[in-house]
């Protein structure tokens, strides 16, 4: 018997990896975002199509948020930040370049397709939930691989978004998070992106800390006016 | 046999006559994307048919070579477009059909182009082969390893058997499918010369690959050229509809069959074209240095398609 949800949800796993492919190649910092709340809408479009097929209402309300934070607040922060710095690309590759890092990310899905292929039978009785997991991890290690991989801050920050990510996948799957867990990690995701955006604003656009303080003066008074 | 025969004629007059009109019509998009009307859909047709009436002219360094490939170039794609039905497939195809001699037979008139271009002594055409070659060397791995994968999904080295099986299928039960179309769109766009790789409509030393190849061919030389370049061209869009959206594409001869398969295969065509056209006008040209993530990107996705298809048969 197929189920028409997870037929849907195979293709949207396709769609996860085609993204994450394009994370690793991806040069201009816009596109870059846009990538990122692509992938996270097609999360909440996996999430949903769970919902419709289990009826568990915790299921709809992480789509929820995830649209709200992911596809819309982060994307929107960073493009912000993305502005102050006067950056649109990031050019630089530190240890590996792209393709290597492609070539590297195969190798990964692979080991983790085949490290959890030994617990398949304990997981559960259609292959859905163990592709699940098996992208979600390697998602996981691909943001790893982006993070280690880019130069800039702001591009570390997406190889960290992509980490969650995948964590967010792999619980949907396999852990089955409480509702009140997945809301807190999104409230710190989104703290640690405003934290680490102030970060990045320093770091890749000046090269002393004295110009980090000039620099960033302006910036806090930005955030002022965003709190009242 | 008989019905073999019927599909030989048809099958080559066929991809004789449509295949200008894709490339007129990547040409028409990319104009309209531009803002300009571009030319007429029949311009490939009419470039043709005048290229045929010139006369031919040879450089005096060039030898046998530059005689030759012109007609072996136009012979290897017409065999290899005996592997792509478009009309319908043959109940018994004896010889032919194998997908890694369709590669060979693509990758046999690719190195008699560069030899052409090598032939002549001019310096254009020499830069264009070793460009060729460059890439080439770099594709080709991928483009087996994707052709594999197709084997692999399929279970099936002959191409007849299949589009047969992919005529029984969906893509909604298939994300191998999918995803193997994604490789094969790249490849698509890598090996007919297209935008990211190379530019088709240019004639800058800087950054031609194929045309600086044909540079040095004329008259009816050059529309051979011209014409094994569209054919290519339309037997890699007949793989990708074949594999992604085979509706259409009749089992058996037949009048009404042949006829609908006809429409269908042109509607199919007409909207990969506009894609294609589409795809090259958002993107710019790369670099020659960062092609290879590309073709990566390529191989990630045949990767991931292994992937799973081993997980689909757990």
């Amino acid at each position: 018997m197929i189920s028409v949800q997870y037929e849907l949800t195979r293709i949207l796993f396709v769609l996860v990896l085609c993204s994450a492919a394009l994370l690793i190649t991806q040069r201009s910092l816009t596109s870059l975002f846009s990538i990122y709340a692509v992938q996270s809408m097609l999360l909440s479009f996996i999430a949903l199509l769970l919902f419709w097929k289990t009826g568990v209402y915790a299921l709809l309300f992480i789509a929820g948020l995830t649209i709200l934070t992911k596809v819309v607040v982060i994307p929107y922060v960073l493009r912000k930040v993305q502005k102050d710095i006067y950056t649109k690309r990031d050019l630089e590759f530190s240890y590996l370049s792209p393709v290597s890092s492609i070539l590297i990310s195969t190798a990964l899905i692979f080991v983790v397709y085949k490290s959890f292929a030994h617990f398949r039978f304990g997981l559960s009785q259609d292959n859905v939930f163990f592709m699940g997991a098996v992208i979600g991890v390697s998602l996981l290690f691909i943001g790893m691989l982006i993070i280690f991989s880019r130069k800039q801050m702001i591009t570390k920050i997406i190889g960290y978004l992509t980490m969650e990510n995948g964590v967010l996948l792999f619980s949907l799957f396999i852990a089955e998070l409480p509702f009140i867990i997945e809301v807190l990690i999104i409230l710190d995701l989104i703290i640690l992106i405003l934290l680490s955006a102030i970060l990045a604003f320093g770091i890749d656009s000046t090269s002393t800390m004295k110009e980090f303080h000039r620099k960033l003066d302006p910036f806090s008074l930005w955030f002022k006016k965003q709190q009242k | 046999m008989n019905s073999f025969m019927l599909y030989s004629v048809l099958n080559t007059v066929f991809v004789l006559l449509v295949s200008p009109l894709f490339i007129s019509l990547i040409k028409k998009t990319k104009a309209y994307t531009q803002g300009r009307r571009g030319p007429s859909l029949l311009q490939t047709y009419f470039l043709i048919v005048k290229l045929m009436k010139k006369e031919v002219i040879y450089s005096s360094n060039s030898s046998m070579i530059m005689r030759i490939t012109p007609y072996l170039n136009i012979t290897f794609m017409l065999a290899a477009s005996l592997f792509v039905p478009l009309l319908f497939i043959p109940a018994l195809s004896p010889g032919i059909g194998n997908i890694f001699l369709f590669l060979y037979l693509l990758v046999a008139a690719k190195f008699f182009m560069a030899l052409a271009g090598l032939d002549a002594g001019s310096t254009f055409g020499g830069m264009g082969s070793s460009r060729e070659m460059t890439l080439s060397a770099v594709i080709e791995p991928v483009v087996i390893i994707v052709f594999a994968t197709l084997a692999f999904v399929f279970r099936t080295m002959n191409m007849h058997e299949m589009f047969t099986q992919s005529l029984g299928t969906s893509i909604l039960i298939n994300p191998p499918v999918l995803l193997i179309s994604l490789s094969l769109f790249i490849i698509l766009i890598v090996e007919t010369s297209r935008i990211p790789v190379d530019n088709p409509e240019t004639h800058l030393e800087l950054t031609m690959v194929h045309e600086a190849m044909i540079l040095e061919s004329s008259g009816s030389n050059l529309a051979l050229m011209e014409l094994s370049h569209a054919i290519k061209q339309t037997l890699l869009m007949g793989l990708l509809i074949n594999i992604l959206m085979p509706w259409g594409l009749a089992r058996e001869p037949g009048l009404v069959n042949i006829g609908v398969a006809t429409a269908m295969f042109i509607m199919k065509g007409v909207i990969l074209a506009i894609v294609v056209g589409l795809f090259e006008s958002s993107v710019a040209k790369m670099r020659l240095f960062r092609l290879p993530a590309l073709f990566m990107q390529a191989f990630f996705l045949a990767f991931v398609t292994i992937l799973f298809e081993l997980l689909n048969r757990l």
